[in-house]
């Protein structure tokens, strides 16, 4: 089984870098059961879709803004929980969102991931450029690679929080 | 007075926010496109080494970070007085052209093309790009994803990684290709041709063969007359990666054609209080509001304004295409703002022609592919044609290489004051007393932005990642009457 660990965001707008610092520290354990594969990767739909082809299973690590819980806080869901507010409609004005993505590689038998889950932590700080993650936010490094370590070990088992 | 609002926030790209303010009678009284950009990107380049930032500059934003890196590269070997080998040139350009074929591609497909073959008013749930693999069917949705794996393909193969290349350094390149990888590039190239022509043959079914599309295009609510930029070669031929930018007027007439490093000559910037993003405008005709016309600097810098700004295009099959389109469209300039998405297709048809030319050429696998700098670093520009307009760099450092000043004018700042003035006139014609801002009026105004596929620039990707549109209609008294919403 070939699984794909994903580090999402873009690494010089502060908060949203901790997807990377997540990934990167986990590759650093060396713990990582075989099969697996890191990538980090600061894109969005489609060509996000198109990184997990040939993968069984996937996990996304990426900065959350819920404004519902206080910063730091990690959670983690399947992605077809993650609301699709832009469903049937541009995400942006130059691409479409992950589930659509994913919703065009399904329709063009794409070999895609049965299973993907998202490593959400809480951000504050997305709008300014830098490389520091806040202080909450880095604080959650530890818990976040928990997270994940346990979800790779049980092989989802649909045993996400 | 009442007020419109449309606000697409998005993390993904930044946001902007349409405001409609209408009359105590219900009409249309003025609008106002903002773009609230992130902060503080120049200043976050200074104090670095200067060959780090076309690396760091990429990272603006997830659409175009190849356009990033190339115009970096371009300004990072000015600053050091270097002129990379013709190999290391033309290395980068086929990367380049690899990167148009894909980012083309796309809006075609995803973005422009849901419009055009479902129809602008048909309703959300089929406006997209699933409604238009259902309709066209999935074999060619088949195609936009080889097309795009293709283009990563390269872009790996010479940038070093997929998406966010890195190879780039001040007189050249990191690695050259060798002849194996030469072989893979030129037969994905020679698919890219045929992709490209089949592109063209489906819009020429689709849209062109609609007469109700046709009249949308050709219609005045869509069009502007102002003056175009775009970088052209020796031969006022269309160049997406090297040569003068050539400005001309709304009648075509050519006003010049600048250097990079005269780019502050032709180019100031207008500040309105209303908006984080300045205006750039022609230095030489002067600022005279939105308005459109000879006496406007208000210029535009997308493909459409590319092709009005050049010849012709460098490569015959495109060549016949440039001629079509504008014996079609009724000869040059063409100011129609929806004709951008058809000069798309003829400069896709262009990147792929140029990227097989490039592939054989057989000085591309030589090992030449840097020159050593060897002078004191000071200042440079780099300008290339990004996807969405001329996207120009301008680093000055210290003698050490570190940088002192940053100073960017990306592809859709170059287009602010026309978006401004093309979602205005969208607005003003379709909203009017007694209508009933229906989801369909509400995209053909956004079909007035989207035909410049507008980069809000960033790429930030937290979740939700979502794009939502919001609507309210405010009251004389600036109450909220009624709201329309999607997906908030």
């Amino acid at each position: 089984m070939k699984t794909l660990v994903v580090g999402l965001g873009n690494p010089i707008l502060g908060d949203d870098g901790i997807g990377w610092r997540v990934a990167q520290k986990l590759q650093d354990t060396g713990k990582l059961p075989p099969g697996v594969d890191v990538v980090y990767l600061a894109v969005g739909g489609i060509s996000l879709m198109e990184s997990l082809v040939g993968y069984d299973k996937a996990l996304i690590i990426d900065a959350i803004n819920t404004n519902q819980v206080p910063v730091g806080t990690v959670s983690s869901f399947l992605l077809e929980d993650l609301a699709s507010p832009s469903a049937g409609h541009l995400s942006s004005v130059h691409d479409t969102s992950l589930q659509n993505a994913m919703q065009i590689g399904h329709e063009l038998n794409l070999k895609l991931p049965d299973e993907i889950i998202v490593i959400s932590i809480e951000a504050m700080k997305i709008y300014d450029f830098s490389e520091e993650l806040s202080t909450e936010v880095s604080a959650a490094i530890p818990e976040a690679m928990r997270i994940t370590l346990e979800l790779l070990s049980s092989h989802f088992l649909d045993s996400h929080e | 007075m009442q007020r419109i609002s449309i606000d697409p926030v998005t993390r993904l790209e930044g946001h902007g926010k349409i405001d409609i303010f209408l009359d105590d009678e219900g009409n249309f009284a003025n609008s106002y496109f903002q773009i609230p950009e992130l902060r503080g990107f120049e200043r976050f380049c200074v104090g670095r080494q200067v060959e780090e930032v076309p690396i760091l500059t990429n990272r603006i934003c997830g659409v175009c970070p190849e356009a990033h890196h190339m115009a970096g590269a371009k300004a990072v070997d000015a600053v050091y007085h270097v002129d990379p080998p013709r190999t290391a040139k033309m290395l980068r350009e086929l990367l380049y052209m690899a990167f148009y074929c894909t980012d083309h591609t796309t809006h075609f497909y995803a973005l422009a093309g849901p419009d055009y073959v479902m129809g602008p008013t048909a309703p959300v749930a089929e406006r997209n790009i699933l409604g238009v693999i259902h309709k066209v069917g999935l074999e060619i949705g088949g195609k936009v994803i080889q097309m795009r794996k293709y283009g990563h393909e390269v872009i790996e193969m010479i940038g070093g990684r997929k998406v966010h290349p890195c190879t780039s350094i001040p007189g050249g390149l990191t690695k050259g290709i060798t002849e194996e990888q030469r072989q893979e590039i030129e037969k994905m190239g020679h698919w890219a041709v045929e992709f490209a022509q089949f592109s063209l043959q489906l819009l020429n079914e689709i849209v062109l063969g609609n007469k109700e599309y046709v009249d949308l295009i050709l219609g005045d609510i869509y069009t502007h007359r102002t003056h175009y930029i775009g970088m052209v070669d020796e031969n006022n031929k269309v160049n997406f990666y090297d040569g003068k930018v050539s400005v001309v007027d709304p009648e075509g007439t050519r006003l010049g054609k600048y250097a990079p490093n005269e780019y502050t000559d032709w180019i100031a910037e207008r500040v309105e209080p209303w908006t984080y993003l300045k205006f750039p405008y022609l230095k030489k005709v002067g600022w005279k509001g939105f308005v459109d016309g000879k006496e406007s600097g208000v210029y535009m810098a997308t493909p459409l304004s590319r092709l009005n700004a050049a010849d012709g295009m460098a490569t015959p099959l495109a060549q016949a295409e440039y001629e079509r389109f504008y014996s079609t469209l009724g000869g040059k300039p063409v100011h129609q703002r929806l004709a951008i998405n058809w000069a798309r297709l003829v400069e896709l048809l262009y990147a792929a022609e140029r990227w097989v030319e490039l592939a054989t050429d057989p000085e591309i696998t030589s090992d030449n592919f840097r020159t050593i700098p060897t002078e004191k670093p000071t200042e440079g520009v780099g300008i290339v044609e990004a996807p969405r307009g001329t996207l120009t760099h301008h680093y000055t450092t210290d003698e050490r290489g570190i940088t002192t000043k940053v100073n960017l004018i990306v592809g859709t700042t170059n287009n602010y004051a026309s978006l401004q003035m093309s979602t205005k006139k969208a607005a003003q014609n379709l909203i009017k007393k007694g209508t009933e801002v229906t989801e369909g009026i509400l995209n053909m105004v956004e079909m007035a932005f989207r035909a410049y596929d507008p980069c809000f620039g960033c790429a930030t990707h937290s979740l939700p990642g979502q794009m939502p549109l919001e609507v309210t209609i405010h009251d004389a008294n600036g109450d909220p009457i009624q709201v329309l919403k999607q997906y908030c």
